[in-house]
């Protein structure tokens, strides 16, 4: 299977689900590409885009948490720090995506 | 060669977002409305041979119903595997579990291929496909 | 100077970076790419993210202190730098 189709079908999928959840692709396009990438490769490996950043567990339930877009899964802590974990996603108003810090929920009060 | 277009379906008989399964001239073939644009696949998931009209189509993406293997329709292209099913994890009964185990040998092996794709023309309210 | 250790995961660009901060500055630092390791390996990692309360990767400790993400200030300031 392509990497590039799957990429452009990923981005297709992934817009109309964070779109609603007031979430956008990353305006850093080499980001994207880059995670995108990592994320079909995931998918190639284990049947599932999962986020590259985050640990399998191999316990299935927990797993799910992390399979992108896993916003729903973490919303309070994304909304507090306006990204997704790997940056995939930020809020819709991000027009300088360098400029949030990969903050863990403890360093912004959750948890 | 030139191709021979028959008529397939009525433009009318799928709405957008709707496929709808045809047996032409022993082809069994897949038409898709993708916003009102008619593109035609084989029918048969490049998985493992699930009928792709009970799938859903979202764009130009047919996702299949047994393992949700994913196509572009426009282009017959694969565009990802089988998702692995949540099976629990419960212990089986041993003949069932030794038989799982032999079929899961033997589906290591199993690829998804791209689909087979055939030319439509839309002419006088009929989707017609050239097999 | 404090030790640094980090757990990463080789998909990750935030991992990368991270590791980039540390070889741009000379320090030393060790990593095991979690996603690379063998089963028990991932398991007693898991136990030490657990017990931190962390769930993302990089996984980053500086002596004692244990910085989950890419913030380089923070790696700056655990460095005394």
């Amino acid at each position: 299977m392509e990497a590039e189709s799957r990429k452009k079908a990923l981005h297709y999928f992934f817009d109309k689900v964070v779109g609603p959840l007031g979430f956008k692709f990353t305006p850093d396009a080499e980001l994207m590409d880059f995670l995108l990438e990592q994320e079909v490769m995931l998918e190639a490996k284990h049947g599932i885009p999962f986020c590259p950043c985050q640990p399998l567990r191999h316990d299935r339930a927990r797993d799910m948490q992390i399979v992108c877009p896993c916003i729903p899964f973490h919303r309070k802590h994304f909304d507090a720090i306006k990204r997704c974990w790997c940056g995939l996603f930020v809020h819709k108003d991000v027009v300088d995506p360098d400029s949030l810090p990969q903050l863990s929920p403890k360093d912004v009060g959750l948890e | 060669m030139s191709e021979r277009f028959i008529p397939a379906i009525s433009t009318d008989e799928i709405a957008p977002g709707g496929m709808k399964s045809v047996e032409l001239e022993g082809h069994e073939i897949v038409i898709c409305n993708c916003d009102g644009a008619y593109y035609a696949i084989q029918r048969r998931c490049g998985h493992m041979n699930a009928p792709l009209e009970l799938g859903t189509l979202d764009g130009r993406f047919v996702t299949c119903a047994m393992h949700c293997a994913q196509f572009d329709v426009t282009t017959g292209q694969a565009l990802s595997g089988p998702v692995p099913a949540d099976v629990g994890n419960e212990s089986l009964p041993p003949r069932l579990a030794a038989f799982l185990q032999h079929v899961g040998a033997l589906m290591k092996d199993v690829r998804t291929e791209s689909l087979r794709t055939y030319e439509t023309k839309v002419e006088a309210g009929w989707v017609h496909v050239a097999t | 100077m404090k030790r640094v250790s980090m757990y990463t995961l080789s998909t990750c660009p935030w991992c990368r970076k991270a590791k980039k901060f540390f070889a741009e500055r000379n320090i030393p630092f060790t990593y095991i790419d979690y996603d690379l390791a063998d089963d028990a390996t991932q398991e007693k990692i898991m136990q030490e993210l657990d017990a931190a309360g962390v769930t993302g990767f990089p996984y980053v400790k500086i002596g004692d202190e244990v910085i989950s993400g890419y913030q380089p200030e923070r790696y700056s300031g655990a460095l005394r730098l």
